[in-house]
């Protein structure tokens, strides 16, 4: 296997500490990729720092695939390899965009129809005889490994896999740069809050009115010695009320029908799909809810957990719909927003995919202030929808009670 | 009862429809709710979603499936807003993170109570927000000779005048049945002021019967329609709801 990229799991953050303008910056910890270049020749033990995933070689055509078939293709040539494909990929994942990477199989010596999706890592390891060939390529990377030799190299690891001092470097090396990265971002998110608390939410925040029914809901909801059925009941109760209101904020059009009585009506009907996605766990506690408003609503996922060491939130798992960006509206379901970390980084993951802010609906059971202007300091255009305004930083507790666990 | 007629008999009321922050030319215009100025009649707020809803339901090209499905949406936000006007007494409770919440907690009793048979219709939703709730049944058909209504059967709550009483019935044209409905319960024993008539579409003359007639009897609609037909029917409304629901 040659030339491969290999993407470490989320764990570190950003480098840009948000500037404060009137909108506010929020880089994700994937903003600022590092790229790792190994390279040396077949058999060198690059292989065993890092994981291929990956190739970049061209696809071949019938005469080359079957001379690759017989050993008679030149696999360690450089033009074997597509550095614009290669360098353009790299180029959209240093910007935290997402990127589509071919595929390579090994068995038909060709690059496959279809591709692999590679988001947000925040450390990437280029593997490859030739991933230090292309002066491009290698102008992107913030480290470069040589196995066993090469000039363009920080460091030339002499014995490949013998050499335990130059393995020791390079994972080093990785874990100081995702603790720089998660302090940045930690940094950047405190950063966030400064001098928000006097300004009054944005328009754009929709908290449900606290009619008598609400509050009475509200009540038992947060009793903790409410039962698990009445829990359960009440929150999908309320999270319909919730639903109900966040598509408010869909774009709809006029549409004239006629009626039994032959007379007209000059209605609404929604512009386009609407869909959603839900932040993981507590966004699933919606899911009830708003199959009640939209049974065959489609439904992504992300995965966003608080680092139990750090408090800082890490993105682990993603599907979203293929054609996201077209849906007219995109529901985003979260069942609390305490610091607004990880309610940013689900609207970042969203905008990455091509969803425009102004499509995005954000709704969370509760929410505090501080959450809140973060939040929509850095995305302007969204609309937010909160069941009920709570202390600022209050832990999560929703998702604990409602799937009991 | 006069039906509405005139030049333009049956257009109502126009605005944009949308969030405040939207401008004006970002929001769609549609038909909107006619105003009604009795204390005792709230009218659902008129989101951009809710005629939505109604649009769809009020289209005669809308499949049963989606009839019940976008009818019972409407219901579940009438029975929430019919919900707000029951008593509540403060009620502190300690949360999960340990702050206090000072809240509310839901008081009096409460019944259903559906005017056969398109009433009945109506009752999922109620269910959805009051789970093992009580209803009783009221049928009151049309007398062929009279043409008045005229009450076949009715199986109520025993304890029926200790309870608030949700009536209802989607349709509120000149409110004829209901107000022999309202008869029977008052005859039961329940107080007019206890008594919430849950309604999708209203006529402004079925409003102002019921307001002369019982002046403390709360009335939730969906929306107010501009009048009613040389037939007496809602206009534009949605045709016979009990057949849509569940016949035709």
């Amino acid at each position: 296997m040659d030339t491969a990229i290999h993407s470490l799991p989320a764990k570190a953050v950003d480098k840009s500490a948000a500037t404060m303008t009137k909108r506010a910056h929020y880089s994700p910890p994937w903003a600022d990729l590092s790229i790792i270049g190994i390279a040396g020749s077949s058999g060198s033990g690059k292989s065993t720092l890092s994981q291929a995933i990956d190739s970049y070689y061209k696809p071949l055509d019938p005469e080359s695939s079957r001379k690759a078939f017989l050993n008679e293709y030149d696999f360690d040539s450089p033009d074997a390899i597509d550095f614009d494909a290669l360098l353009e990929t790299l180029r959209d994942l240093k910007a935290g965009k997402r990127a589509e990477v071919p595929i390579y199989s090994f068995e038909k010596h060709q690059r496959m129809e279809e591709t692999t999706i590679i988001y947000s890592p925040h450390v990437l390891i280029l593997e490859g005889i030739f991933a230090l060939y292309d002066p491009r390529v290698m102008g992107l990377m913030d480290m470069r490994y040589v196995v066993p030799q090469r000039n363009e190299a920080d460091i030339i690891v002499p014995r490949g896999i013998e050499n335990r001092v130059a393995m020791t470097m390079v994972t080093q090396y990785i874990e100081r740069k995702l603790l720089e990265k998660s302090t940045h971002h930690r940094a950047a998110l405190k950063s966030l809050e400064a001098g928000f608390e006097s300004e009054p939410l944005s328009k754009r925040v929709t908290i449900l009115k606290e009619t008598p029914q609400l509050k009475g809901m509200n009540t038992l909801i947060q009793d903790l010695d409410t039962s698990s059925e009445d829990f359960i009941f009440y929150f999908d109760r309320l999270s319909c009320l919730l639903i109900e209101q966040a598509l408010n904020n869909v774009h709809f059009k006029a549409l004239t029908v006629e009626t039994t009585s032959g007379v007209p009506y000059h209605g609404l009907a929604p512009k386009g799909e609407v869909s959603a996605v839900l932040v993981l766990r507590g966004g699933a506690a919606f899911e009830a809810g708003l199959r009640r408003v939209i049974p065959d609503c489609r439904t992504g996922r992300l995965l966003i957990q608080n680092n139990l060491r750090t408090g800082e939130p890490e993105l682990h798992y993603l599907k979203l719909p293929k054609d996201i960006s077209k849906h007219e509206s995109v529901l985003l379901l979260d069942s609390q927003m305490s610091s607004g970390g990880s309610g940013l980084m689900a609207v970042q993951v969203l905008v990455d995919h091509g969803v425009p802010q102004d499509r995005i609906v954000f709704a969370t059971y509760s929410a505090g202030r501080v959450g809140l202007h973060r939040l929509t300091k850095v995305f302007p255009d969204i609309a937010v929808v909160v069941g009920n305004m709570v202390s600022d930083m209050e832990e999560r507790w929703v998702e604990n009670r409602y799937f009991r666990c | 009862m006069a039906s509405a007629s005139g030049s333009h008999p049956h257009v109502g009321p126009t605005q944009c429809v949308g969030p405040d922050y939207r401008s004006e030319s970002q929001k769609p215009i549609a038909t909107v709710s006619t105003e009604v100025k009795y204390e005792t009649v709230t009218t659902l707020p008129q989101t951009p979603q809710l005629i939505a809803l109604l649009t769809k339901i009020r289209d005669k090209n809308t499949e049963r499936a989606d009839f019940i499905f976008y009818s019972n949406r409407i219901i579940r936000l009438l029975v929430e807003e019919g919900l707000n006007h029951l008593p509540v007494v403060e009620h502190t409770v300690t949360t999960p993170v340990g702050r206090n919440y000072a809240g509310l907690m839901f008081q009096g009793k409460i019944c259903g109570v559906s005017i056969m048979r398109a009433g009945e219709a109506m009752e999922q939703g109620l269910r959805d927000c009051c789970r093992s709730v009580r209803i009783g049944k009221i049928l009151i058909q049309r007398d062929e000779e009279t043409s008045q209504p005229k009450l076949f059967y009715d199986k109520l709550p025993e304890d029926i005048a200790d309870r608030w009483v949700l009536l209802l019935d989607p349709m509120f044209a000149t409110g004829g049945s209901a107000i022999m409905a309202v008869e029977v319960l008052k005859s039961r024993g329940v107080p007019e002021e206890r008594i919430l008539f849950l309604n999708l579409i209203a006529s402004p003359e079925g409003i102002a019967n019921f307001a002369t007639k019982f002046p403390r009897l709360r009335v939730v609609t969906a929306f107010v329609d501009q009048g009613l037909d040389s037939k007496n029917y809602i206009v534009p409304g949605l045709g016979d709801f009990g057949d849509r629901f569940y016949t035709m």
